[in-house]
């Protein structure tokens, strides 16, 4: 069932490709082959295997119990906050509130998972930004107070 | 003989100061991530990338880094397959069929050291082999056209799709996928805007880095919560560490044997090191007559499949190296890097990247002499990473990774596009879709495009020119063959359901 519906979404994926295509002309062309073929090509495929996995008999997918799912959903969630927050909280300040719940996922207890986040922030910091010169955010909460 | 001094050049490379110490990091962090159930060499790879990349390491550096990682996870992969009976990579899966009751008999130690040396052995005979082959290949490859290339990356893309995960339909669906996202950005020969939805951030098109690390790194994690393991107690490590004469001389041919037929397996498109392994686990227990004790502890089977992984992981650079079309997840993250210091992969790199090349060559040689090094009086310190809780693994694997897709342009919309990428995956690989193909299609997007293009510019748009040579007809049956075979093989076996399969 669940590949049905995929097969559903990737159709409309592939409508939605070819109708965005289509438009796509180069104002002067000295080639046979535009800017919109293989995009095309690729979109008419999609669908065919969309159509394939709409009409096939499969073995039903086997999804984790509403549970798990719910700590994956969850998990995706934090991990999301953490992209958007990355750069405004900064580095160690963003990790330390990542790792809490994400500790807290896997089974940590909350002082295991503060200690770890707070250590990981700070060490990853000076690992990356300090040792190997890899540029991180330092935190833009950070600038009115140095000035 | 111009072989020789080509590899003599490239351990000059492979043995300076800085590339030793590199190859050394990566051989060791290679083996930790490859020993922790659910990282694999493809994860370390894509973990490790954006960091080498970032740390402005010259390309060279970064390919070391990466090659050892490889290497060091199909090695490490064998430590919690003998310990806790849980393969810590793909290749690993065949080496718990007697590691583990080897472990469980008191021999651990044998185990792991017999399966440190098969390793050494399958790594060794397939640096050979490269050094070999490789030249032969590329050179060979240089008279390919662009129909050549176009029908060439379509074989590719077919092996991967006929040979990984449950069903065609769905691998096909991940390259299609793959190429699709290939095509956001300015077109570079119209400079036509395609698919970017007026998004400055997707003009130059979706940042490599950013898939590999929403595919392999934040689905891996996602995945890692929904199959949290109760944790086993590993087997301690008690008693002799080193394997004795009698085991080696039980061993001895069936490593070479398996070194052998792994590395052939590697060259080939789509079989990796979980094909190569099972296929000579599985021939050597054949081979081995009525006194064995395959399944019960036999060190054959923790030499058959060791040997076997490592020569196929080594063999799977040759299509990469020489041809630029990887056959493999984690050689297509390997051509990406290549991509990222705007090295052209292809036959030419063997005259335009010398360096490059025979560096990563010599350095596999020397990485895989580290590991052996490391494995065998090392190991307990390896043994002791597999006490790490996932509850510090899993947010220290997400900050390295945000780290990584982080540094490439320092923007948060990389981040969120990495995640998104990442919640797609999960539920792709949930429904049993594989990733490998989806990666390939997005790493030979571009370069297809450009090889379909160009070669149609020049038979001015008549289609015959794709199946106008005898190469280009040989790798289109092929590539029909890889799509129809297995489903061809599936549907004899299907009429004689009754017979036993074979292992």
């Amino acid at each position: 069932m669940s590949e049905r519906v995929f097969g559903v979404l990737l159709l409309l994926l592939s409508a939605a490709g070819l109708v965005i295509g289509w438009d796509l002309r180069a104002p002067v062309s000295y080639e046979p082959v535009g800017p919109r073929a293989f995009p095309l090509l690729v979109f008419v495929l999609i669908g065919a295997c969309a159509l394939a996995l709409v009409f096939s008999r499969r073995a039903p997918t086997r999804w984790a119990p509403p549970a798990v799912l719910g700590r994956v959903g969850g998990l995706f969630v934090v991990v999301l906050l953490y992209a958007l927050l990355f750069d405004k909280l900064g580095f160690i300040v963003s990790t330390t509130l990542m790792c809490l719940p994400l500790a807290r996922l896997f089974g940590a207890s909350w002082k295991q998972a503060l200690a770890a986040g707070a250590c990981m922030g700070v060490a990853l910091f000076i690992l990356f930004d300090r040792v190997l010169d890899v540029a991180l955010p330092a935190g833009q909460w950070l600038k009115p107070m140095l000035g | 003989m111009e072989t020789i001094t080509h590899l003599m050049e490239g351990f000059a490379v492979a043995g300076t100061p800085t590339n030793l110490a590199i190859a050394a990091i990566g051989a060791f962090l290679g083996t930790v991530i490859g020993l922790l159930p659910g990282l694999g060499p493809i994860n370390g790879v894509a973990i490790l990338l954006p960091i080498a990349y970032a740390m402005k390491l010259p390309p060279e550096s970064a390919l070391i880094l990466l090659a050892a990682v490889y290497a060091g996870c199909e090695v490490g992969g064998r430590i919690s397959a003998i310990l806790i009976n849980v393969p810590g990579d793909a290749g690993a899966v065949m080496t718990t069929m007697d590691g583990y009751p080897m472990a469980r008999k008191g021999l651990a130690g044998p185990a792991l050291s017999l399966s440190a040396f098969a390793s050494f052995s399958g790594s060794m005979v397939a640096v050979v082999g490269i050094v070999l082959f490789a030249p032969l290949l590329a050179e060979w490859a240089l008279a390919f056209g662009p129909a050549e290339y176009f029908a060439l990356m379509v074989l590719a893309l077919s092996c991967l799709g006929g040979l990984v995960g449950d069903s065609l339909v769905k691998a096909m669906v991940c390259v299609l996928l793959g190429l699709m996202l290939s095509t956001v950005g300015i077109d570079s020969n119209s400079g036509v805007y395609r698919y970017t939805f007026d998004l400055l951030h997707l003009a130059d098109g979706i940042p490599f880095i950013v898939v590999v690390i929403g595919l392999f790194a934040v689905s891996e994690l996602m995945l890692m919560l929904e199959n949290a393991h109760s944790g086993a107690a590993p087997v301690s490590l008690s008693g002799r560490l080193m394997f004795n004469a009698q085991e080696f001389a039980l061993a001895k041919w069936t490593m070479l044997r398996c070194s052998v037929t792994g590395f052939f397996v590697g060259v080939l498109p789509g079989a990796g090191a979980s094909i190569a392994s099972a296929m000579c686990y599985a021939s050597e227990r054949r081979m081995a007559g009525k006194d064995h004790c395959f399944g019960e502890g036999d060190p054959r089977g923790v030499a058959a499949p060791e040997a076997a992984n490592n020569a196929s992981a080594y063999g799977s650079l040759i299509p990469m190296l020489t041809l630029g079309v990887p056959g493999s997840g984690t050689t297509a993250v390997m051509i990406g890097a290549l991509t990222l210091y705007n090295i052209t992969p292809g036959p030419t790199l063997f005259q335009d990247q010398p360096v490059v090349v025979w560096g990563l060559i010599a350095s596999l040689a020397i990485a895989s002499v580290m590991l052996l090094a490391m494995n065998i009086p090392l190991i307990r310190v390896f043994v002791k990473f597999l006490a790490i809780p996932n509850w510090l693994l899993v947010p220290g694997v997400a900050a390295i990774s945000l780290v990584g897709v982080y540094a490439v342009h320092g923007t948060t919309f990389d981040l969120i596009l990495g995640t998104l990428l990442g919640g797609i995956g999960y539920l792709l690989r949930v429904m049993n879709f594989p990733m490998a193909p989806f990666i390939l299609g997005f790493v030979l997007g571009d370069m297809m495009e450009q090889n379909l293009r160009r070669a149609l510019s020049i038979s001015n748009g008549e289609l015959d020119i794709l199946f106008s040579s005898p190469v280009s007809i040989g790798l289109w049956i092929g590539a029909l063959a890889m799509l129809v075979g297995p489903r061809v093989a599936a549907a004899l076996r299907g009429r004689h359901a009754g017979e036993p399969q074979p292992v």
